[in-house]
This record gives C-alpha cells, sequence and structure tokens, in this order.
C-alpha cells in the first residue's frame, strides 16, 4: 500500500502549510489527498516526473490535520496528525555579535514561537569543521575566541522534541556572518596561507627578474 | 475542575523534566505520530482538564505507567490550587494489576493523544 | 525549602546533639538507579543505632530506609518520583528525632568530569582542552555548566578560570608562558532551572608545556 513517509509542514507566523509527499512506490497511479472533512480534493498537488507524490494542504495555526489518501474511491490511508509535528521553522536572521574580554556572544532574531533551541555554529579558518553552543534563547556567548582570527558565523532553529515531538526539521542556517577583531568582515580569506605563500611567491619572482 | 489558576510555567518545567521522560519511557521508541491524533485541545487549561481525563479517569492503561500517573498526579496538587487529584493506590494492588496488563495498541493510541496534549500544553504561550 | 523540625514529647528529657544533617543526589548514576547520600554536619555525632529515612516523593511505596556506610547514610533506588519535596527524617528506635523537607531535584551533586586533554595545534597558536562528562548520555540532568581551571604548576594558587557549556575550550598560546608547565582540571554543576545543586568532585589533574616558541610538547 501507500506509506505517507514524510510531510513536510512548513509554518510561518501566520499560515500553516503542509506538503504531504508519498513514497516513491505510489508515483505511477493518480492518489488523490483530502484535506480535513469532508471530500474536497487536494488543492494543490506535488508532482514529480509528472506523478503525483504529494498535496500542498492549508492548515490555520497550530491544530490538528486530517486528510487522507484514496485511489478512486477506495481508501489506502487516513491521518489526522497535530501539524507541529512536522514543523520546521524560518531560519533565525540578524546575527549579531558583539565582543567582550574574548568571549563572542552571538544574538539573532528570535522567531515567535515557544520551546525552540537556537544552534549557533562557529568556525576560524583554522579549524577544519564547524563548532557548535545550543541555547534556549539565541543569546549565546562563545568564550576562548582569539580576537585576531578571523572566525565564521550561523545560526538555526529547532524545536524541543517536549514540545514539538522527534519528527520536525531544523531551520535551515541563517547566513553565514564574519567577523575580525571585533568587526565585522564579508569574508575571512584562508589566513593559513597568507604568509608562507607571499614568501615563496617572493622568491620566484625574484629569481625569474 | 477550572484549570484556569494553575501556575502553567511550574507545571511545563515539571512536564519537559519528568513527565515526559517517562511518557516518552513508556512509548518505548514507537512515535506517537505513528497513531491518529483524535483529543484536541486549544489552551492550557483545556489541555490539562483533557490530561486529566486521558490519565487518570480512563486509566486502565495507565495503571502499567505509574510514574505517569504518580507525577501528573503531583504536579498537578502542587500547582493548582484546590485540585486534590487522585489516591494512588498502594502497592500490592498495583503490582496483581500490572501483571495481567500488557502495553496494548489501544494503550499506546492513547499515550500517544496524552503526548501530543502535553506537547500542545507546552508550546502554547 | 528547608526546615529541620524535632518530633517532640518523647525526646524532651534528652540532651539534644546537634543532629542537623545535609543530603545530595546523584540522579541516573547507575543505569537508571539514583543515589541519595546524608550525613551530619557535626562529624562527633555518635552515629551508632541512628537511622535515616525518606517519606514522600516516592514512586509506589511511602517511605524508605536507607542504608549506612561508616558515616555516610544512602539510598540507591529508582523510586525518586522527582517531582515535589520529601521529607527526611533521623530515626532513633523508630522515633524520630530530627526531620528535613527537601527536593531532591534541587540537591543534585553531578559526578566529575574526566578525560581532560590538551592538544596542541601549532598553525593556530592555541591549545585545545577537551574533557568528557557522564552526563551527555543521562536522561535528566544532561545541562552542565563546566567550571575549567588552569594554573602554572609553580604558582601555587594563580588558577585562571573560564565558564563553559560545550566540553571544548581553546586557549590562546599567547596568553600563556613560553617554555612552562601548566596544570588543568575540571568541575561540573548543573545548569537548568529544574536540576539545581552543587559543584562536582574536580576531574583529575592534566599537565600540559608550553612550547619555547614555535613548538609544542605535551606531556
Amino acid at each position: 500500500g501507500t506509506r505517507i513517509n514524510t510531510c513536510t509542514c512548513v509554518l510561518e507566523a501566520l499560515n500553516s502549510t503542509c506538503y504531504g509527499s508519498c513514497s516513491r512506490g505510489s508515483t505511477n497511479r493518480e492518489t488523490a489527498f483530502r484535506p480535513n472533512e469532508g471530500d474536497s480534493s487536494c488543492p494543490e498537488y506535488i508532482l514529480e516526473d509528472g506523478h503525483t507524490v504529494g498535496c500542498v494542504l492549508q492548515a490555520e495555526g497550530d491544530g490538528i490535520l486530517s486528510f487522507s489518501i484514496r485511489r478512486g474511491t477506495r481508501p489506502l490511508l487516513a491521518k489526522s496528525q497535530w501539524i507541529s509535528s512536522y514543523r520546521k521553522s524560518r531560519p533565525p536572521w540578524r546575527l549579531d555579535l558583539p565582543v567582550a574580554e574574548e568571549a563572542v556572544t552571538v544574538t539573532c532574531s528570535e522567531l515567535p514561537h515557544k520551546s525552540l533551541l537556537y544552534e549557533i555554529q562557529y568556525k576560524s579558518t583554522f579549524d577544519p569543521e564547524w563548532q557548535a553552543e545550543e541555547g534556549r534563547s539565541c543569546n549565546v556567548s562563545i568564550p576562548g575566541l582569539d580576537p585576531d582570527k578571523c572566525y565564521f558565523f550561523r545560526a538555526r532553529a529547532r524545536t524541543m522534541e517536549a514540545a514539538y515531538g522527534p519528527d520536525t526539521y531544523p531551520s535551515d542556517w541563517s547566513e553565514v556572518a564574519h567577523q575580525q577583531r571585533g568587526r565585522r568582515r564579508d569574508s575571512c580569506q584562508e589566513q593559513r596561507l597568507f604568509p608562507r605563500f607571499v614568501l615563496i611567491s617572493g622568491a620566484v619572482a625574484f629569481l625569474t627578474v | 475542575y477550572d484549570f484556569t489558576d494553575c501556575n502553567f510555567a511550574k507545571i511545563e518545567e515539571e512536564y519537559q523534566n519528568v513527565i515526559f521522560l517517562a511518557l516518552k519511557e513508556y512509548m518505548n521508541g514507537i512515535k506517537s505520530t505513528q497513531f491518529n491524533h483524535t483529543v484536541y485541545c486549544g489552551d492550557r487549561p483545556s489541555c490539562l482538564t483533557e490530561i486529566e481525563r486521558l490519565t487518570f479517569k480512563s486509566s486502565q492503561c495507565l495503571s502499567l505507567a505509574k510514574k505517569i500517573v504518580t507525577a501528573t498526579n503531583a504536579t498537578l496538587n502542587s500547582h493548582c490550587p484546590g485540585h486534590s487529584g487522585i489516591q494512588i493506590n498502594n502497592t500490592q494492588a498495583m503490582k496483581k494489576r500490572k501483571k495481567r496488563e500488557v502495553t496494548t495498541n489501544k494503550c499506546l493510541k492513547q499515550v500517544s493523544n496524552l503526548i501530543e496534549l502535553w506537547r500542545y500544553f507546552s508550546r502554547s504561550q | 525549602g528547608e526546615s529541620g523540625y524535632a518530633q517532640n514529647g518523647d525526646f524532651e528529657d534528652a540532651e539534644l546533639d546537634d543532629y542537623s544533617f545535609s543530603c545530595y543526589s546523584q540522579l541516573e548514576v547507575d543505569g537508571p538507579q539514583h543515589l541519595l547520600s546524608c550525613a551530619f554536619e557535626d562529624p562527633d555525632v555518635n552515629s551508632t543505632n541512628l537511622e535515616f529515612e525518606i517519606c514522600e516523593g516516592l514512586l509506589e511505596v511511602k517511605c524508605l530506609n536507607f542504608s549506612k556506610l561508616q558515616e555516610t547514610y544512602f539510598i540507591k533506588t529508582k523510586k525518586f518520583l522527582l517531582i515535589g519535596d520529601s521529607t527526611i527524617c533521623v530515626k532513633l528506635g523508630g522515633k524520630h528525632i530530627t526531620c528535613q523537607k527537601l527536593n531532591i531535584v534541587k540537591r543534585v551533586k553531578p559526578e566529575a568530569p574526566f578525560d581532560v586533554k590538551v592538544i596542541y595545534r601549532e598553525e593556530a597558536n592555541e591549545f585545545v582542552v577537551t574533557f568528557n562528562t557522564s552526563h551527555l548520555q543521562k536522561k535528566y540532568v544532561k545541562d552542565l555548566l563546566h567550571e575549567v581551571v588552569y594554573r602554572l604548576e609553580k604558582n601555587e594558587n594563580d588558577w585562571m578560570h573560564v565558564n563553559i557549556s560545550s566540553t571544548k575550550l581553546t586557549l590562546l598560546q599567547r596568553k600563556l608562558q613560553p617554555n612552562a608547565m601548566y596544570e588543568i582540571k575540571v568541575r561540573s554543576i548543573p545548569n537548568t532551572n529544574y536540576f539545581e545543586g552543587f559543584w562536582s568532585e574536580w576531574s583529575p589533574s592534566s599537565h600540559f608545556r608550553t612550547p619555547e616558541n614555535n613548538s609544542g610538547k605535551m606531556d
């Protein structure tokens, strides 16, 4: 039978749009989503390679959404789910990076929903991977940073399982912000190569003149 | 009982740190989204009304999950003025009933609806 | 809150020693088992025949009796409800001498951090400090604040302090003395509104030497 394996509900502040997508097995047959009560068919199907793979269901606020999948008149699946179980928040924005005594406090615009966790990632040009800190508000202090180094910062929001369940989606990452010596930068050059690179290129230039 | 005057912040704190883990333990890895959600609440007082009903009034399942019943009873009694909750039975009676009951699908559905009520309570302002 | 009260009546005549006591809890210290430990404030109290009992805030039972190991009384159980107050009483011959109301979740003493490592990153001119804590795997007390302290080995009490919530920290080479041996250790305290309590014991110390100028060696 057909199984809904993902239902991505992107909840904007005002309205809720739930994208229901079906497993690939059902691609060559037309499937009908029935949003909420009654028999109104899906207002907007999601197509992939010409096949129906999902439906955009409009839902208001934070409530229970009932929908079903039928083949013709035969019901395949009927579901009633709290929309927020599949929440994906918008990314935080307006990253701010005030510096105080070698600690950068990353702040960003908080989203208008409760029980969110804000994950801050940062790295210097010497770090191969992002390092992470997390807080219940978008005001996370990161100690021990070297003011002379250039750092990348980004933020995203994710929901607390106790309030939304385990099936939600973290937001996309915010834009990356760069900072060095307490001042915002447009980007971080690869600092590590610069000193040696100049030395080598200088020697080459000298040799070839 | 009208739950309007409860200390919601305290209840939320005890739910997030204790009751949530007891509910999760009961579901034993089964996600609540595997069940249909049929019990709705629209604000914190009505959520607590439904939570009390599902937890105490149809507790044939929940006698298995003593921690959920006892913890919910404790938090409502502590933070809802005048709420007396239920008398937690003595151990022997509980032990006898425990042997007969198995976590039925019906009970999992009930607890999954209970989880969703608590979640809505926790995320509402 | 804490309010000590003695059982009046039967003990009025007896000259009452000071039986005040303090307790701390360690949650999930042994799988799902919690540990509650209590000891008299006055080490000189003659504790023979004295027993401890806890009532309320328990699952499926009304009260539990403590076991005793030297001068410490302890309970290891899964039956703490972790909601609301409990009452702990000192008993002599079955009679309550003194009791205290306390909330187990507000007296949590985390387990000490361990595995402190310091790695020198020459290209970045910094030392990366990492350590481990058993609380990362726990369900209840997961969020801790860690205090990292380090000092020049020869400077007895000149500790530098940094508080962090993650288990990784970088120390800038230029902030440390060159060609010197440092000692570093970590301790933890609960860092949530719900679980509160005391500092853990210190982790075992780790030692590292700073490079003379540009090359470093871990000891």
